[in-house]
């Protein structure tokens, strides 16, 4: 009988060239995350030639959101004119724990300055006063902290101005009465609290408008969807609605068509992103209360970099930006048209 | 565990287990009628039958997985009633499942000490603490004793054959049992070679005294090893054959229905 | 059963790159390649201790997360809600604190005269409620038999809901700050912040639960063949209910930290939380399917994506890039891991 060799030793060696083929795999699995990632950086990266150039980073409240975007362009734009270097970041999700590492590792590339949108009054201090404790220049946009006075200046929109703008645009919308909500964010972020104030401050002049109260949709779309479904089905008659911010609004506009009652309610939002450009084409929203952020990122860099030429703090520490009222009879105008929201620069 | 007695079972001649009238119903399907069935010390019984003839039921009321509809069980002399497998543990009977029940992603020594692991003395061992080395020197110990060669008792069952699995689960029933050893199909999957180490063992637990039943389908391995056969068909004990004196044929015939009553001639 | 002992010893040690209880060791070559990567392309903006300091404590509670994932996940399980168990937690901690540190006048005026007793209640109440909800995890898995999947999926939306009515959905205000500056923002020792520390502890008390008491061994053995385990007489639900409650536990204690960290409980946050744990997880080498982990793995699982992610914010890169190299990085780990694994068993 010839000798066969068991199965253990035919299995053996089989073992051992796997084994030795997996170890070569492995370093190219390393090889290839390593160059991955020196690829991504290169390409992805704003380290730029340092020197004399300045080197800013912008931090948003959270990636994905035109109005921050649009923010980002205004940013650059002013950036390039001036010549310096723009890093832009964000978090995924609009929160101080998401937001805190991004601001700490822009922090460690110790740059001239830092624009930041925070993203809690309360928690976002801290990580800023350590930033501010390096010498970082720190300029708030769009939002802001409790300790605010930590910042070189900070830029916004005058919130409480544009919620009283939404609110007499949307009287205008109703024939200044019937019953009224606001949909906002959550309560605690500087900047819909204040539209919310200005909102309910405009509609007291209106004695024949009936306010039901705001409700949170945690910048979700699909929450606001279903607040707008589920109060309308408690007040059917419900004859117009405020968005506190671009999901609100959006959402807002889908529950309204979810609903079939596009027609009848009228709905003010705020800010300007393509889609509620889209709605309000369409009918589904009715005036838009458009912010400026491409000035308020344009101004942030420039208060920026004067401070850092001159080292003189600016004359003013809050700077405001303006609104432009959208409807469906100015939106194509060019002067209208240049402040709707970008979803890419 | 399993010490190397070279005495008998239990004290006197009687039967280490016996069952009798035995029924066991699952709704309208009668699975066990009437077993009567014992088990002495030094001795291997092979339960036999064809599939649905009880085999598997038999085994798991000896073994406290299922309690009978009627019929008693007694243990060294004394009824008992089994709730659970831990109540046939307890006493003493060990099972290697067909499944193996084993797990998978631990060691030998971890399988072999699942349940019953050995803890650090003192407030080390009241914090769970595991005595690890002694476990594992108990295995290497036992695995001798028994030569039983399990690769590396150290590296995930995961990692060996089917066959090295069984040996492991096999070799953890043995260490174990101190009454009797009760084994489902333990050389199914199993080449040759393997299956002749596997009815070695069965030898040498049977001479240090504690008897061993296993079911199978093999055979020539059930002749080869046990000292009696027991023929179940239709959840009856139809036949009980000395495999010196009867023949395979035989067996199978009194599996099949075509033989009946006690053959010994 | 006789083997070729010397054949397999000699590519057993070809093979293996394993350490008794860390498990596989190539995902520390994953993220010691990052961390060299972005060290020479970023010099010490990212080498340096000030830095890797930094990443741990903005890491420190995604890691209590991940190391109470890693028990449930090796018995086979999985907890979707631990990032809803960590806001409540930090919702009743925080209003507990308010309520227990003054009357509602000083309180809102920033005075807190019985801080003394309101802050120790208040973490006291906060890990209770962690204890409380993996406790009713583990209920709901072992008494109603339903899968893990399907229970914690449940229990995310009621925890996180119970934390939205109980603080009205807004960041809990007032909370004193004596929590943040003797908790989440102080060093002992001058270097050391607490949240690292406390992490460091449960990591290695972790470890040894895992690998050297019969509890750790009890996980494995019913991730690996639970109905094994119940017939070796191992109570298998007695041991997941400890399990479950012990993730929720530890989610309670990240609450807490996450409370310490920004002084308010955030309501809104940590709803990725916990894919960004169960990643962490299996980047680490411990197995969906039960039976295999290891601590230290999932200490390394969380800390590529924060290497990542820091690295890359430093260099600069679009965030919408990192997302893509974590998402490539966690899909080539656990590939390799696994194929190295099958082809250990294939024997």
């Amino acid at each position: 009988m010839s000798k066969v060799t068991t199965g253990k030793g035919g299995h053996m060696s089989k073992v051992t060239r796997i084994g030795r083929r997996m170890s070569r795999r492995e370093f190219l699995g390393v090889a290839s995350a390593g160059a991955g990632v020196v690829f991504l950086g290169a390409c992805g990266g704003g380290q730029g030639g340092g020197g004399e150039s300045y080197r800013l980073t912008l931090i948003v409240g959270v990636t994905g959101d035109e109005f921050y975007t649009t923010m980002e362009c205004g940013a650059e734009a002013a950036a390039k004119e001036l010549g310096v270097d723009l890093n832009v970041q964000g978090p995924e999700e609009f929160s101080a724990a998401e937001q805190t590492p991004i601001l700490n590792a822009a922090i460690q590339a110790n740059p001239d300055a830092i624009l930041i949108a925070p993203t809690d009054v309360t928690a976002m201090v801290a990580p800023i006063q350590s930033a501010v404790n390096q010498d970082i220049t720190v300029v708030l946009v769009d939002t802001t902290i409790k300790k605010e006075e930590l910042a070189l200046a900070g830029i916004s929109s005058d919130n409480v101005k544009g919620g009283m703008l939404a609110g007499e645009a949307l009287a205008k919308q109703i024939g200044e009465k019937g019953k009224v909500m606001v949909i906002s964010v959550k309560p605690g972020i500087s900047t819909t609290d204040q539209r919310q104030q200005g909102f309910e401050e405009a509609i007291k002049k209106y004695p024949n408008i009936e306010y039901l109260g705001t409700e949170y949709c945690n910048d979700d779309p699909t929450q606001a969807a279903s607040i707008t479904t589920s109060t309308l089905r408690s007040n059917p008659d419900l004859k117009g609605i405020f968005g506190a911010n671009l999901f609100s609004g959006q959402g807002a506009g889908t529950g309204l068509q979810q609903a079939g009652k596009e027609e009848e309610v009228s709905v003010v939002a705020f800010d300007a992103s393509p889609t509620q450009v889209e709605d309000l084409r369409r009918g589904r929203l009715d005036a838009l209360i458009a912010q400026h952020p491409n000035d308020i990122g344009d101004k942030g860099v420039r208060i920026a970099v004067d401070y850092l030429k001159t080292d003189k703090e600016p004359a003013s520490k809050q700077i405001t930006t303006g609104f432009t009222t959208v409807t469906r009879e100015n939106l194509d105008k060019p002067e209208v048209k240049e402040y709707l929201y970008k979803a890419e620069c | 565990m399993h010490e190397n007695e070279s005495g008998g079972g239990p004290e006197g001649d009687g039967p280490v287990l016996r069952v009798r009238g035995i029924d066991k119903s699952f709704g309208a399907l009668q699975a066990l009628k009437g077993v009567d069935l014992e088990v002495r010390g030094r001795e291997v019984v092979a339960l036999i039958g064809d599939n649905g003839a009880g085999k598997s039921t038999l085994i798991n009321v000896l073994t406290g997985v299922l309690e009978p509809d009627s019929g008693e069980i007694v243990f060294e002399g004394e009824r008992v009633e089994f709730t659970s497998p831990h109540d046939a543990r307890e006493r003493g009977i060990e099972t290697v499942y067909q499944d193996l029940a084993v797990a998978p992603q631990l060691d030998a020594v971890a399988n072999i000490f699942l349940g019953r692991e050995r803890r650090r003395t003192g407030l080390l061992g009241r914090l769970g603490v595991l005595d690890q080395q002694r476990m594992r020197r108990e295995t290497d110990e036992q695995l001798e004793e028994l030569h039983v060669r399990i690769p590396d008792p150290t590296k995930p069952l995961s990692t060996f054959s089917g066959g090295q699995r069984q040996g492991a689960a096999v070799a953890r029933a043995v260490m174990w049992a101190s009454k009797i050893v009760i084994m489902d199909e333990p050389t199914a999957a199993l080449g040759v070679a393997q299956a002749g180490m596997v009815l070695d063992l069965v030898r040498r637990v049977r001479e240090t005294g504690i008897p061993v039943v296993f079911i199978s389908h093999n055979m020539p391995q059930v002749f080869d090893v046990a000292d009696r056969v027991v023929v179940l068909r239709l959840g009856e004990v139809v036949a009980e054959l000395d495999p010196e004196k009867a023949s395979t044929e035989d067996a199978v015939a009194a599996m099949t229905g075509s033989l009946r009553g006690e053959e010994s001639a | 059963m006789a083997d070729n002992k010397t054949g397999q010893g000699e590519s057993r040690a070809r093979r293996r790159l394993a350490i008794p209880g860390f498990g596989s060791a190539f995902i520390f070559v994953i993220l010691a390649g990052l961390v060299v990567a972005f060290s020479i392309m970023e010099g010490t903006a990212f080498l340096s201790a000030e830095n890797f300091v930094t990443i741990a404590e903005d890491g420190s509670e995604l890691l209590l997360l991940a190391v109470g994932v890693t028990f449930v996940i090796i018995t086979a399980g999985i907890d979707l809600s631990v990032g809803s168990i960590l806001v409540l937690s930090s919702v009743i901690a925080a209003q507990t604190m308010v309520a227990l540190s003054g009357t509602p006048e000083q309180v809102h005026n920033f005075q807190f005269p019985n801080q003394g007793v309101g802050i120790p209640v208040g973490i006291a109440a906060g890990l209770l409620v962690g204890l409380a909800c993996g406790l009713i995890n583990g209920l709901l898995v072992t008494k109603l038999k339903l899968t893990p999947f399907i229970v914690t999926l449940g229990t995310l939306g009621i925890f996180l809901g119970t934390a939205e009515i109980l603080s009205g959905g807004t960041n809990v205000p007032y909370v004193p700050t004596a929590v943040q500056t003797s908790i989440g923002t102080r060093n002992l020792l001058g270097f050391l912040p607490v949240p690292i520390a406390i992490g460091l502890v449960v990591v290695i008390l972790a470890m040894l639960t895992l690998h050297l008491t019969q509890f750790g061994r009890y996980t494995y053995a019913i991730g690996s063949n639970a109905d094994a385990a119940r017939r070796v007489g191992i109570d298998v639900e007695r041991h997941l209910l400890k399990v479950y409650t012990l993730s929720g536990f530890l989610a309670g204690l990240a609450g807490i930290i996450d409370l310490a960290r920004f002084n308010t409980a955030s309501v809104g946050a940590h709803t990725l939380d916990n894919l960004a744990a169960i990643s962490a997880v299996v980047i680490g080498g411990t197995s969906l399917f039960g039976g295999i982990g290891t601590i230290v793995g999932s200490v390394v699982g969380t800390f590529i994506p924060a290497v990542l992610r820091n690295g890359f914010v430093i260099g600069g890169v679009q965030p919408f890039w990192q997302e893509v190299a974590i998402g490539i990085v966690l899909i080539l780990a656990v590939f390799i891991d696994q194929r190295r694994r099958s082809a250990e068993e294939r024997m």
